[in-house]
């Protein structure tokens, strides 16, 4: 085994693999750019080296500093992680050229499997099943609709460097064929600087169901099962989970011969997935194979045993593999989703920044599973805009699918990240439904169950009492204490026992029976629940129990009242005195101000360009300004015709979320 | 008999309580305010309002006025008790004659304030009112003037506390002007001096009563304001919030109130608060909300010269006030409008013997013509003044830039700070390295190489605050996530400090 490795990666997945090593006993070093000068990778490693500026072209994808931190250090093999080098052959060779252990693939396996052309005629010569479509190059879109035409519509037209839904058209008919060539040219010129296109049969009611493989020097390989990411949004993995809930003992077995066939055509020798589309009928065809380690790779280990990492070390150091496929089992049932730095309520818009309160909920047990948490942020750490803004995989085993959501659930109550917005309240709102429930899921799952995106979910009437009952007893315990405060001039009487929470205009009249931990809470015209809870004042999350049932709350002040959140639910609640009450009652409610004439920052970000000056007419849909976040552009256009009043916006200055850029009359 | 007496009385009171009529009182409601007795019951505890003058009626015979009194005459006065401690209150009620000011309405604020001055509790004025009852004439201008000359009799006595919750304009505005806070609901109140009406005579400027004295205006662009609320309801929830952070006078310490908190409570993640680069911004308020007990903040003019953040919070149960520059907004500099906000706040903290905990990231004063023609001399010369003339416990903590004479005026141990802390990452120096460089070294100036090597020199030797700390200026250098438990220790010390300054009639702050 080495001695020493270097992690030529940030984040999370450094800290992942320096995890595994430590336990190993081997030495870890990473390297690390501007942005990640304190990070936890770079405090969890032996050592750290710095390889230059924040973008990842000045640090982690220059394989010079990456190999003159090798040398600097004495490390013996480099492991990529995932993105940036993992699945560079340019790298994994250079490498090998300078005798350094590459903790992956060969280069041939990397270069073979690394195109989608190119992989796709070695599955079909290796005996796998592929998607009908047209592998070589297509000239024109003249010749794309023929092509097309052929292989029968829905067609999916692809780049062939492609990825992250990036140059990817989906057409019904032969116009739509022409258009969507034409488009996904241009964005794979601009985005990848490669032209190439391929076409080919577009699945219905697809499922991604990849099998994670693993193989050594020596010619093993074996199968570790299958996970399905087919929930997705805009081609992004969101929720992962180990096994299927779709495949049969039989499909899970051919899927694995067959992920086993390629990655022998190829002499596959690390960890490697082979993603496979499975339609309706259990039909699946070879996508592409991840020639590195997945970012899903949690669920594999918590279903199998085996740690991935551990292995990948083993047989790059030259070990047989250890495990033979009749060892391979599932045990249970895994689940990850990832968290984060999103906006769900703002069409998914990065929300990067400072993590001011980050809380997770124990690893190990909850309920009737376990958690794992694989993070490489700690709070007061920031979420860069220059890398992914994942904050953390949240991963739970079950013993069967619904207990690992059960578990999940519960642990996403449990998040507590203030500071910056993450996606959490959406994961738990799509592991709320039914449908999720029953794993009646395919690739166009989001979008089928949310048409309009995402506005937060409706408290069921059970919750809403729990949300009412916390709020009840936050105030009482509140008043209470406010009721200690020296210099009075007459002890306190006791609070009153009536109060009415007002959510929206909604008035809920309850009568609490408090003391300090426990209450007693009836709501009126209905029953009475016992509560007991050791939140305090300025604690973040309250978990009450309920009716013996234990939830867990985000508690905030507002002005009025407390913010109270639990997974996808969000409610403003004021627990008033009847009197209080009836006042609200009397008060008309407020018009929302208009704010069409108002053109704000949707998120956090750097004005590029700004395209209107004072006085000039704006109709509505019209671009007004350019910001720039996480690497992306985003017009922002204006929501109402108008004539420009003002303009706030400077190019090159920094804006905040809801900052007005632009304001019109 | 007896029976009778009784039952007159209730009459009378019912008569009273129902001010203008129900008519008026529903268009009150209409109009999305509340009436002058149901802000007194919000306001106080349940129960413990005792009015005053409740039979009191004007004593015009013009203009018809002798056929038209109503009990109240326009204001409920009295007191009451806020978490049981002592508050008067006076309530101006619009659905009485539009709220307008009489000779008899004068005199009962008047006696309320009176009454607080001499048993040391807060004022507490609820305006919604149309001015000077116009009928009275100069019966009515004296009224105003004896509520002055009584607001500044008490300012540095109680604390006094104006919510503007309607109209206010006129003579009506200069109460509440020299009163220690000044609070406004969002879209039902504002105030001005003349109204819009008068503007388009005078200027020709035509301006609705919103933007020349909404809320938003006066919390935001003229600083007249504290702090803006959506609602009556929600001003007067802040309100006994805020009066639980305040001494009832200056003869009293500030209150303290059971706390759940433990004063030693490290926060990891303020050794990160302060980014690599010195020049990208934090958020200083995380600062403040990770130190103060349960992060509980009662922000003091938050719309207005953001660039410094002022407000109370507690420390194991008691009050202490915050000043921290907020490098959010502007680098945290000190202008016109920051140093205006923080000296008067430092003033009221010094007045009622509320301990000062300064955090500081200055990079100095404002340049500029506009700064310089709007007088930041004299107003930049106030926080100093306020800092310098305090005799409160004042801690200081430098996070990250000290500079120049804005190093000086943030409550430093020269102006007679009592303890002065500096993070690692403070540096403490005349200005920034590069504009030092490019001054010292100004022969330099066009080669750069030099010019980065120099740069780096003084940037080594100067920034940090171990220079300041080699001579005395800094009494430890700490740890960030110890700040809560440093500050806590350090405001023990000082419960018991005794510092006069030399007696006087009053100072001569630059105005």
């Amino acid at each position: 085994m080495f001695s020493k490795i270097l992690i030529a990666n940030r984040g999370e997945i450094a800290c992942r693999v320096i995890k595994t090593a430590r336990r190993m006993g081997v030495k870890t070093v990473v390297v690390y750019s501007d942005a990640d000068a304190g990070s936890m990778a770079v405090d969890m490693a032996d050592e750290a080296i710095h390889i230059g500026g924040s973008p990842a072209a000045q640090s982690y994808l220059v394989q010079d500093k990456i190999v003159a931190a090798v040398r600097q250090s004495g490390a013996e093999a480099v492991h990529p992680g995932f993105g940036f080098l993992s699945e560079n052959a340019g790298f994994a060779k250079r490498l090998q050229d300078e005798k350094i252990v590459f903790i992956g693939p060969n280069p041939h396996a990397i270069e073979a499997m690394g195109d989608k052309i190119t992989s796709k005629k070695f599955a079909a010569a290796a005996g796998v099943n592929t998607v009908p479509g047209h592998m070589g190059l297509i000239a024109d879109a003249k010749e794309a609709v023929k092509i097309a035409d052929s292989i029968g519509y829905p067609v999916m037209i692809k780049a062939s460097a492609g990825g992250g839904g990036k140059g990817l058209r989906i057409a019904w008919n032969s116009p739509e064929a022409k258009e969507g060539f034409e488009g996904a040219r241009a964005e794979a010129i601009s985005s990848f600087g490669d032209d190439r296109i391929f076409i080919e049969k577009f699945v219905d009611q697809p499922r991604h169901i990849e099998i994670q493989v693993l193989g050594d020097k020596h010619g093993n390989i074996i199968y570790l099962n299958e996970r399905e990411c087919s929930i997705q949004r805009r081609n992004q993995k969101v929720f992962e989970e180990a096994p299927s809930p779709f495949l049969t003992p039989e499909t899970r077995k051919a899927m694995g011969e067959q992920a086993v066939a390629l990655s022998k055509a190829v002499q596959y020798d690390s960890a490697g997935t082979v993603e496979f589309i499975v339609d309706g009928n259990r039909n699946f065809y070879f996508l592409e194979m991840n020639t590195r380690l997945q970012v899903e790779h949690p669920v594999t280990e918590l279903i199998t045993g085996y740690d991935l990492v551990e292995q990948m070390l083993r047989v790059a150091a030259g070990e047989k593999l250890a495990i033979k496929q009749k060892d391979v089992g599932i045990k249970g049932w895994a689940l990850e989703s990832r968290i984060y730095a999103e906006d769900p309520y703002r069409g998914f818009l990065p929300s990067i920044g400072r993590l001011k309160r980050m809380k997770f909920p124990a690893e190990g047990k909850l309920d009737e599973g376990t958690v794992r948490i694989d993070t490489g942020v700690r709070e007061g750490d920031e979420i860069s805009m220059f890398y992914d803004p994942m904050i953390a995989k949240l991963i739970t085993h079950g013993k069967d699918r619904a207990a690992a959501i059960a578990t999940h659930t519960k642990a996403l109550e449990r998040l507590e990240i203030r500071g910056i917005q993450d996606n959490s309240p959406f994961l738990a709102a799509v592991l709320e439904q039914k449908r999720f429930q029953s794993g009646d899921i395919t690739t166009g799952y989001i979008k089928e169950e949310f048409p309009n995106g995402f506005s937060g979910a409706e408290a069921s009437p059970e919750v809403e009492k729990v949300i009412v009952a916390a709020a009840t007893y936050a105030n009482v315990l509140m008043r209470t204490r406010m009721a200690g405060i020296s210099g009075r001039i007459e002890p306190a009487r006791p609070q009153r026992k009536d109060w009415v929470a007002l959510i929206a205009r909604k008035q809920i009249p309850v009568n609490i029976k408090y003391q300090q931990g426990e209450a007693e809470i009836e709501f009126v015209g209905g029953k009475m629940h016992a509560i007991s809870t050791n939140w305090l004042p300025g604690m973040g999350m309250m978990e009450l129990v309920f009716d013996n049932q234990t939830y867990a709350l985000s508690i905030a002040t507002a002005e009025e009242g407390f913010v109270i959140r639990r997974l996808g639910v969000e409610a403003h609640v004021k627990v008033c005195t009847p009197f209080q009450a009836d006042l609200h009652s009397r008060l008309p409610e407020k018009q929302k101000p208009d704010t069409s004439k108002l053109i704000m920052s949707p998120m956090p970000g750097l004005v590029v360009s700004v395209a209107v000056k004072v006085g000039q007419e704006v109709k509505s849909g019209e671009a007004v300004c350019v910001v720039e976040a996480m690497k992306m552009q985003n017009i922002i256009r204006a929501e109402a015709d108008g004539v420009v009043k003002t303009v706030s916006a400077n190019a090159g200055a920094s804006v905040a979320a809801d900052e007005i850029l632009v304001e019109l009359v | 008999m007896m029976k009778d007496i009784v039952a007159a009385l209730e009459k009378k009171r019912e008569s009273a309580r129902l001010g203008g009529g129900q008519k008026r009182i529903d268009s009150q409601h209409a109009k999305g305010k509340l009436t002058a007795r149901e802000r007194i019951a919000l306001l106080l505890d349940e129960g413990s309002f005792e009015e005053w003058d409740m039979f009191v009626e004007h004593r015009s015979h013009d203009f018809g006025m002798q056929e038209n009194r109503i009990p109240g005459d326009g204001v409920v006065t009295g007191w009451g008790t806020i978490n049981g401690r002592v508050v008067y209150v006076f309530s101006k009620d619009f659905t009485v004659f539009g709220g307008s000011l009489s000779r008899a309405h004068a005199e009962k604020i008047v006696k309320v304030q009176q009454a607080a001055v001499r048993n040391g509790a807060p004022v507490i004025g609820l305006f919604d009112a149309g001015g000077a009852r116009i009928q009275e004439g100069v019966e009515a201008l004296g009224g105003y003037a004896d509520i002055f000359l009584e607001n500044v009799l008490s300012s540095g006595v109680i604390p006094q506390i104006s919510v503007i919750m309607g109209p206010c304009a006129g003579g009506d505005v200069y109460s509440p002007a020299m009163t220690d806070f000044i609070f406004m609901v969002k879209d039902t109140s504002y105030m001005y001096v003349t109204g819009p009406d008068v503007v388009k005579t005078v200027t020709n400027e035509i301006v609705s009563h919103e933007d020349l004295g909404g809320a938003r205006v006066h919390a935001a662009k003229s600083g007249v304001a504290d702090g803006a609320f959506e609602n009556d309801i929600e001003a007067l929830a802040q309100m006994r919030r805020l009066v639980g952070f305040l001494p009832l006078s200056n003869r009293e310490k500030p209150p303290s109130v059971p706390t759940f908190d433990d004063p030693e409570r490290a926060e990891p993640s303020l050794d990160t608060l302060v980014p690599a680069n010195p020049n990208t911004p934090y958020d200083m308020k995380e600062l403040i909300q990770k130190v103060a007990d349960e992060g509980d903040f009662f922000e003091i003019g938050k719309d207005f010269g953001k660039n410094i953040l002022t407000g109370f919070g507690r420390m194991e149960g008691t009050t202490v006030g915050f000043v921290a520059n907020q490098p959010m907004s502007l680098a945290g500099v000190l202008d016109i409008d920051s140093s205006r906000k923080a000296a008067r706040f430092v003033r009221f903290c010094d007045c009622f013997n509320i301990p000062i905990v300064t955090f500081v990231d200055v990079p100095g004063f404002m340049p500029g013509t506009k700064q310089e023609y709007g007088g930041l001399i004299k107003h930049g010369a106030k926080l100093l003044f306020a800092y310098a003339e305090a005799t409160v416990p004042k801690v200081t903590v430098i996070t990250r830039k000290a500079y120049g004479g804005a190093y000086d005026v943030m409550s430093s141990k020269h102006l007679r700070g009592d303890v002065n802390f500096a993070w690692p990452t403070a540096e403490i120096a005349v200005m920034g390295a590069k504009g030092a460089v490019e001054i010292i070294f100004r022969a330099d100036i066009g080669d750069s190489e030099k010019i980065a090597a120099r740069t780096k020199e003084y940037q080594d030797a100067f920034a940090n605050p171990y220079v300041a700390a080699s001579r005395g200026f800094i009494d430890d250098v700490i740890m960030p996530h110890n700040t809560r438990k440093r500050i806590v220790r350090a405001l023990r010390t000082l419960k018991t400090k005794k510092l006069e300054n030399p007696a006087k009639k009053h100072d001569n702050i630059p105005l």
